[in-house]
């Protein structure tokens, strides 16, 4: 699968975007730009993609208030914008984008949301990827570690060949903002399967442990809720190398999210969920079997806790009888537990028995 | 005031205010009741010397008709010590009575008077120089000049207290020099006393107290300055006048029956001249005729010849019942009130607060249980005000600032009793003070107000005060409404302008080149988007003709050539004209004008100027701005005809009758009824074309196809 555009075509489509305007204008109408609408109301499940999508309402933002003709103004300044850095070869974070957006006078934006906002925008509009564009987030990509190899292309334009595991120190390969095919080649590999992990403070224990090594897997932190690079290397991953994602986070509603979001795709990002959305994912823990089965330490379910789990049973993206189940029992118990808790059986605990333990029930025993 | 200083016939004002004077005595009731008086904390204590001090001051300058000019001056010294001085411009006192004015209580011009007064009890300024000697152990220095006299009287005093008397030392005479002047002072008073007492700033502070005195007389210059030890300022404020207007002279009256009290009943008795009791009732009572006055006595089962001073007690509940049950016409209440007047309460609060809207009223006089009262209620929006926290609360009684127990004041309950909700405050759970950037003054004006306690510092409940303070509240509360709405309506169209002319512009420009194509004719556009007509009114101030100026320019931005009359509200008055008007017009009504515009083609725009002579800067805030013609204008109201011809039906009967009052707030209305029904305005806009003004109706509201 090749999504990746060329610059013409980047150009192109954001000149359609200018374009819309500019026809209705020349009609004698207010200029107008027509984009999906960006609400719960208009996302849902695409069974095929098996990730969810914006549907087919569309809005049209006309020029008729003060507020949309700003808008409208303010999308041909970033297009402008990213005009010149394209053929500058350049790109910039979306802060850097906001902060030169002082000068763009009546453009001008008053705080980053408003900015990032009319970004997206354009992404969906265009149907670009913001990397397209050269704009970037400030929050860098996970770190990986493990025997797999990648070929960077570094900022003299030279091809670096990496290897996760003996060509890094402690703190792994740091994954860059863009991942496409243009800046990340995937090499080689040798190992059995990926597995994501929610908190540092587990990814460091296993890479003490050396469980890369002795499970022959890819260790990737997630650092949270995972940025877009972060789910794009790991769709990669699955696609080219065709290896199971697993998925190691906390037991509680939060860390269900995001694995719903590695696995079915953000509602935030659902007009490219075909390219971050690893559909292949799977849950490996902490469930809330496991806080049974294992007896660990926790803490009591709070108030929004359960509003939050509430909201996922009538979610689709947990509608799977499993996830019912492992809702449903965890509010029963009304219990959430970290995954740094399995420490009550020892430093060594989560790598000698935890993880053998769930990864044989799975088939991939070692 | 040379001329009358050596005017031998004529009375100084100075010399038959102290004639008015009775004495009462209760020596050492001060020392006992301290706290009454105001002297119960240091803090406070100051705030009442410097009141007492200010409303004799006041009062003084307003019946010797002399526009006051106030000093206060306050100085920190050793320990808790404070020094005051206060001076004026009034009359001065005559040096026989100084002793009388400042050594004994209940001495006053004013007790027995039935009429508006500041002090009304006149224990004030003997308290200032009894504390004094109490806590600092300090005469007070006094300096009087009246103008007959060629030389000032200085003199120290103080009190025995046990004597009521006042012990005065030191007294010569001299010319009482202005050294900043450098010449004599031809008349005022200065006072000059020492006190245990401490400076703070803040609400209840002499500031806060002088500020709320100088925004209800207008007419009056005070200034204040407080000094550290060391002679470095700590606060100070000057607050000159903004009229000449002196407040007008009040006429006495006698006592309503149905006001009193029996104390007051007994001692008018005890003293009374007349033999008779129907004369007494007759000759001491406003409202009581000879008929009236016999059937007090029937229904009191009192003898109609016998004499007042011999009334027991029981006699004078049973009189004090009877007034009850006989019909009483009410006492005259004209004149017998100083309201301060809604322009002078807007000028009043405009010197003290920065504020961009102003809605004031001065509701007619009423008559309580015998006292004729009125209301005064002035609400200022916006400006400088904060607009978290509650709204300030000025409080009056008589043009005395209420500073303290505002939650138990009659006059903050009735404030608390209008959902501000309605009128553009927030007001959480429509309880207690609404919010938002305002401040609300309330002026109570009585013969007779009714305190909580001794102490003077709230009104006491009172079913009538309470309803017609509410209702005053309700107008000021639609005049904020409506200042809201015409914002809201502007800023929208200030957007709208900022669109098509800076915003629209842009995107064309901008497109055009990232496509490399011409740029698209923008008229069309801008016909779409706005499809409307806006007025937009701007009103300024020419410093060198000493005019205020209103432009009022409508934009057509509707497919159609439009056609319509204009009709701008301006303050008509006394003094005041249209005195600059290129365009012409006419006069509709009252404070109303009128201009027939030519037929506004799509896209154009046309202004109408005019000024106004006669007022002062900052006196014409808010204009108002109506049309005739079809369809809607953004930023103007169309004018309700059959109100408009009522109005003027109204105004020739006025004239018709030789009268003078005009009627209230006409043009206020107009507004109002525009805006309560639809309906009403296309019938009356059609009457309106048909009986009035026909060459100026016949070709308005047409529209033009293109």
């Amino acid at each position: 699968m090749d999504r990746q555009k060329t610059k013409e075509e980047v150009i192109d489509a954001l000149h359609g975007v200018a374009s819309e305007m500019h026809d209705k204008m020349l009609r004698g109408d207010p200029p107008t730009m027509t984009l999906p609408v960006r609400s719960k109301s208009n996302i849902g499940f695409d069974k095929k993609l098996g990730v969810y999508k914006y549907g087919k309402k569309k809005t049209v933002r006309d020029a008729t208030s003060l507020g949309s003709a700003r808008q409208l103004l303010r999308a041909l300044h970033i297009t402008e914008f990213i005009e010149g850095m394209i053929s500058d070869g350049k790109t910039s974070t979306l802060r850097e984008m906001y902060y030169i957006s002082e000068g763009w006078g009546h453009g001008k934006f008053s705080n980053q949301n408003e900015s990032n906002g009319v970004s997206e925008d354009l992404e969906i509009v265009t149907k670009c990827l913001r990397e397209d564009f050269g704009l970037r987030p400030e929050e860098d990509g996970a770190r990986i570690i493990g025997n797999v190899t990648f070929e960077e292309r570094n900022r003299r334009g030279d091809w670096m060949r990496i290897n996760c595991r003996d060509d890094v120190g402690d703190s792994g390969y740091g994954v860059p903002y863009n991942v496409e095919s243009e800046k990340l080649r995937m090499i080689d590999q040798d190992i059995d399967f990926v597995m994501a992990i929610e908190t540092g403070g587990m990814f460091d224990r296993l890479v003490e442990n050396g469980f890369d090594e002795e499970a022959r897997c890819a260790l990737v932190h997630l650092k949270g809720q995972p940025a877009r690079s972060t789910r794009r290397i790991m769709r990669r991953m699955s696609d080219e190398w065709n290896k199971p994602i697993l998925v190691f986070a906390d037991c509680d509603p939060w860390s269900f999210r995001i694995f719903a979001s590695i696995a079915y795709g953000a509602i935030k990002t659902a007009h490219i969920s075909e390219y971050l959305a690893t559909k292949e994912a799977t849950y490996l823990g902490i469930t809330a079997d496991d806080i049974l089965a294992y007896d660990l330490p926790s803490d009591d379910l709070t108030k929004q806790d359960l509003n939050a789990l509430e909201a996922e049973l009538s979610d689709p993206r947990f509608s799977t009888g499993w996830w019912q189940e492992q809702i449903g029992l965890m509010k029963e118990i009304g219990k959430k537990a970290e995954q740094q808790s399995l420490a009550k059986y020892g430093l060594d605990f989560v790598t000698d028995t935890y993880l053998p333990e769930k990864l044989s029930a799975m088939g991939l025993s070692y | 005031m040379g001329g009358l200083g050596g005017d031998g016939e004529r009375v100084d004002p100075a010399e038959k205010l102290a004639s008015k004077q009775k004495q009462i005595s209760i020596g050492e009731f001060f020392e006992k009741n301290k706290h009454f008086l105001g002297f119960d904390t240091l803090q406070r204590s100051i705030i009442t010397a410097v009141k007492e001090a200010v409303d004799n001051s006041l009062d003084a300058c307003e019946e010797a008709r002399i526009l006051p000019e106030i000093k206060v001056e306050i100085q920190r010294l050793k320990g808790d010590n404070l020094k005051l001085i206060s001076q004026d411009n009034g009359p001065g006192i005559p040096r026989e009575d100084i002793a009388n004015v400042f050594g004994k209580f209940l001495l006053g011009s004013r007790f027995h008077a039935i009429r508006q007064t500041r002090g009304q009890q006149g224990i004030g300024i003997t308290g200032v120089v009894m504390y004094s000697q109490l806590t600092a152990g300090a005469k007070t220095k006094v300096i009087s000049k009246i103008s007959k006299d060629s030389s000032a009287v200085f003199v120290e005093l103080g009190i025995d207290t046990r004597r009521n008397k006042a012990t005065k030392s030191g007294e010569n005479r001299e010319i009482w020099f202005d050294e900043k002047a450098g010449e004599a002072i031809p008349h005022g008073l200065r006072i000059e006393t020492k006190m245990k007492a401490k400076y703070q700033r803040g609400r209840q502070s002499v500031f806060q107290y002088l500020r709320m005195t100088s925004i209800v007389n207008p007419h009056a210059s005070i200034s204040l300055v407080v000094r550290d030890r060391d002679g470095s300022i700590i606060e100070e404020g000057d607050w000159p006048r903004t009229s000449e207007r002196l407040p007008r002279v009040v006429n006495e009256i006698k006592p309503h029956p149905h006001g009193i009290q029996t104390g007051t009943l007994q001692r008018m008795l005890k003293e009374s001249a007349e033999r008779k009791l129907t004369s007494f009732l007759r000759h001491n009572f406003s409202g009581v005729s000879m008929r009236a006055a016999r059937e007090i006595l029937t229904e009191a089962g009192l003898d109609e010849g016998r004499s007042p001073k011999r009334i027991s007690a029981d006699d004078v509940h049973g009189m004090i019942a009877a007034f009850g049950k006989v019909k009483l016409v009410n006492p005259p209440i004209d004149g017998c009130l100083s309201p301060i007047e809604d322009l002078l309460i807007k000028k009043g609060l405009s010197k003290a607060i920065d504020s961009r809207f102003a809605s004031t009223i001065t509701r007619s006089p009423k008559v309580n249980q015998g006292n004729p009262f009125q209301i005064e209620v002035g609400l200022v929006f916006g400006g400088d005000l904060s607009s978290d926290g509650p709204i300030e609360v000025l409080r009056f009684a008589n043009r005395v600032p209420l500073m303290y127990q505002q939650g138990g004041c009659l006059l903050t309950k009735a404030l608390e009793a209008v959902d501000w909700k309605r009128y553009g405050l927030d007001h959480p759970g429509g309880k207690g003070i609404p919010k938002g950037p305002a401040a609300v003054l309330i002026h109570l004006a009585s013969t007779n107000v009714q305190f909580t306690s001794e102490a003077k510092e709230a009104v006491a409940d009172n079913e009538v005060v309470f309803e017609e303070i509410r209702l005053a509240m309700l107008e000021v509360g639609r005049g904020l409404k409506g200042h809201l709405k015409k914002s809201s309506q502007r800023k929208k169209a200030k957007e709208k302008f900022e669109l098509i002319n800076i915003i629209l512009p842009e995107i064309s420009k901008k497109s055009s080149e990232l496509l490399s194509r011409g740029e698209p004719d923008l008229a069309p556009i801008i016909t779409k988007i706005m499809n409307a007509v806006f007025c937009e009114e701007e009103l300024g101030w020419d410093e060198n003709r000493g005019l205020a100026t209103c432009s009022i320019t409508i934009y057509n931005y509707t497919a159609r050539a439009r056609a319509y009359t204009i009709l701008a509200k301006w303050p008509e008055g006394e003094g005041t004209a249209i005195s600059e008007n290129p365009l012409g017009g006419n006069k509709q009504a009252r404070g109303l004008w009128a201009w027939r515009l030519d037929t506004l083609n799509p896209g154009s725009a046309t202004t109408i100027h005019f000024g106004v002579s006669g007022l002062r800067k900052g006196e014409w805030s808010d204009a108002e701005i109506f049309y005739r013609g079809n369809g809607e204008v953004i930023g103007a109201t169309k004018i309700d005809e059959k109100l408009l011809d009522e109005l003027r039906k109204a105004e020739a009967l006025v004239v018709a009758e030789a009268e003078l009052e005009q009627p209230k707030e006409p043009i206020s209305q107009l507004k109002e009824r525009a805006e309560l029904s639809e309906v009403s305005q296309t019938q009356s806009l059609n009457e309106g074309q048909t009986n009035l003004f026909e060459d100026f109706t016949t070709n308005d509201g047409f529209e033009v196809e293109e």
